[in-house]
């Protein structure tokens, strides 16, 4: 098996190295996107009408709100493989040639603002009741709050959760494939077929998902780490 | 004579069918200390949030210099009006020093050098000058707090009230924020002090409000309600208090 794997190395190496870049492409820019789209979906979801607001804007929160619960619901309620099937052929019938590549990005951007969307409200709504009614009582409005108080605090407590949804990225965008994107997934298929070696093309597939993974989490959490050495230890005054 | 400040008449206010304030009416003139004692649930934290305007009134009015509070904008009146809570509820995304310029930049639009002189002035006034760097976390209770007061000052409101600033600290820490109040007090500033320490609103208060089920049951003077108090229910919470 050892020689069958490094004979599949030896052939497939360079073409493995940019499935890889196409995978981490597709993994990070799509995260990157739908975390900027999440942030919309989010504030749009969190709208709550209030006593003071007019009859319309009143409706146009619940509107809004309701179009945010849709969405993800659509986005979490189906399978990664159909959507990006969906919109490749359909942009397609619709005449937009795109590239399998900007078609895999699209769906993983949309697929990933969904369940970022939760992932951020659930931040949001974790936030103590008290920081809210603080920043109030200093003059602060609703949007300064949310801008200044809630939000940093919401990002902070959802970034274990935003950095594991880069990680599930990473190994979902092998459903890809069926879209003809060249990742991973999709260089170990065409060299199982050609040799039909499907466990050993399979295993290197998998030890390089392993080691993408495994140093992305390091990565992360590093970087969560970092995030919480703000604090600085001090001598209490008592 | 010294003009009311705050003006509050027929103040009701209730949640669902529990009726928390139920026809209160309080005058406290400009520089006055007034300390609301009562059992838990007995309406005065709500009375500060409705004077505050975190909570609105059902019905009655409550006035700030003469103007009802509901023609205030909102956040204009919490500038005039401060507030101090029993959690502290300081920012945690902030360090102390953000804690007290951020409603000086973003409210009062200050610049941010005249916002930092500022803090660091009503920080040195309650002793935390040299923890202005110093993340949230990394104080204990008594040290939030008074950062907490500090944030408030920074407003330069006429008015601050202080839900139960102690119930949180250990006692410790409770002399160390009782002082920071009593030195405001001092200063003259109105205060308006949600408190179940006995002793200190004897000392530094100069009025005593009693509550009990929405309603001012007594008020007078430390001296008249700690020593003379005449309504049995006043009676009957200071024994044991």
């Amino acid at each position: 098996m050892l020689k069958n794997i490094w004979a599949i190395l030896q052939e497939y190496s360079s073409t493995f190295v940019s499935g890889i870049g196409v995978t981490l492409a597709l993994a990070l820019i799509g995260t990157i996107f739908g975390l900027f789209l999440s942030l919309i979906l989010t504030i749009i979801r969190v709208q709550v009408p209030r006593p003071n607001d007019s009859k319309i804007i009143k409706i146009l929160k619940r509107i809004a709100s309701g179009f945010a619960k849709f969405y993800v619901t659509v986005f979490r309620g189906t399978p990664m493989i159909v959507q990006a099937v969906i919109f490749f052929y359909s942009f397609y019938q619709m005449g937009i040639k795109w590239s399998p590549f900007a078609a895999g990005l699209f769906t993983v951007s949309l697929n990933t603002a969904a369940y970022l969307t939760e992932v951020l409200r659930g931040g949001i709504t974790s936030i103590d009741k008290g920081q809210v009614e603080a920043a109030r009582s200093i003059g602060m409005t609703h949007f300064q709050t949310f801008i200044y108080i809630v939000f940093p605090q919401a990002i902070k407590n959802s970034f274990a959760s935003i950095g594991n949804e880069f990680i599930v990225n990473i190994k979902d965008t092998a459903v890809l494939s069926t879209i003809m994107v060249v990742d991973i997934f999709s260089v170990a298929n065409k060299a199982a077929g050609k040799y039909y070696l499907y466990v050993e093309a399979m295993i290197i597939a998998a030890l390089i998902y392993l080691a993408i993974t495994f140093i992305t989490s390091k990565v992360l959490i590093l970087i969560e780490k970092k995030l919480k050495v703000e604090t600085k230890e001090i001598v209490s005054s008592n | 004579m010294m003009k009311n400040i705050i003006e509050i008449n027929n103040a009701y206010k209730a949640y669902l069918n529990n009726k928390v304030l139920q026809g209160i009416n309080l005058n406290i003139k400009a520089g006055e200390v007034v300390a609301l004692i009562g059992e838990s649930g007995s309406g005065k934290s709500t009375l500060l949030r409705c004077i505050n305007g975190l909570e609105n009134l059902d019905s009655g009015t409550i006035k700030f210099n003469d103007t009802d509070i509901k023609t205030i904008n909102e956040n204009q009146l919490r500038t005039n009006i401060g507030m101090v809570f029993q959690q502290f509820n300081l920012f945690n995304n902030m360090n102390v020093l953000k804690n007290c310029t951020i409603g000086l930049i973003k409210v009062k639009k200050l610049s941010r050098d005249k916002a930092v002189e500022i803090a660091k002035e009503k920080l040195t006034l309650v002793g935390m000058e040299n923890f202005i760097n110093s993340s949230v976390d990394s104080l204990s209770g008594g040290q939030k707090q008074r950062v907490a007061i500090a944030r408030s000052l920074c407003l330069n409101p006429d008015v601050l009230l202080f839900d139960e600033p102690t119930s949180a600290l250990d006692p410790k820490n409770v002399n160390e924020v009782l002082n920071v109040i009593a030195n405001l007090a001092k200063a003259n500033m109105t205060l308006i002090i949600v408190t179940h320490e006995m002793k200190f609103a004897r000392e530094v208060a100069n009025r005593i409000v009693y509550m009990d089920e929405g309603i001012i049951c007594e008020q007078g003077t430390p001296a008249e309600i700690f020593d003379t108090p005449q309504n049995p229910k006043t009676k009957a919470f200071l024994k044991y208090s």
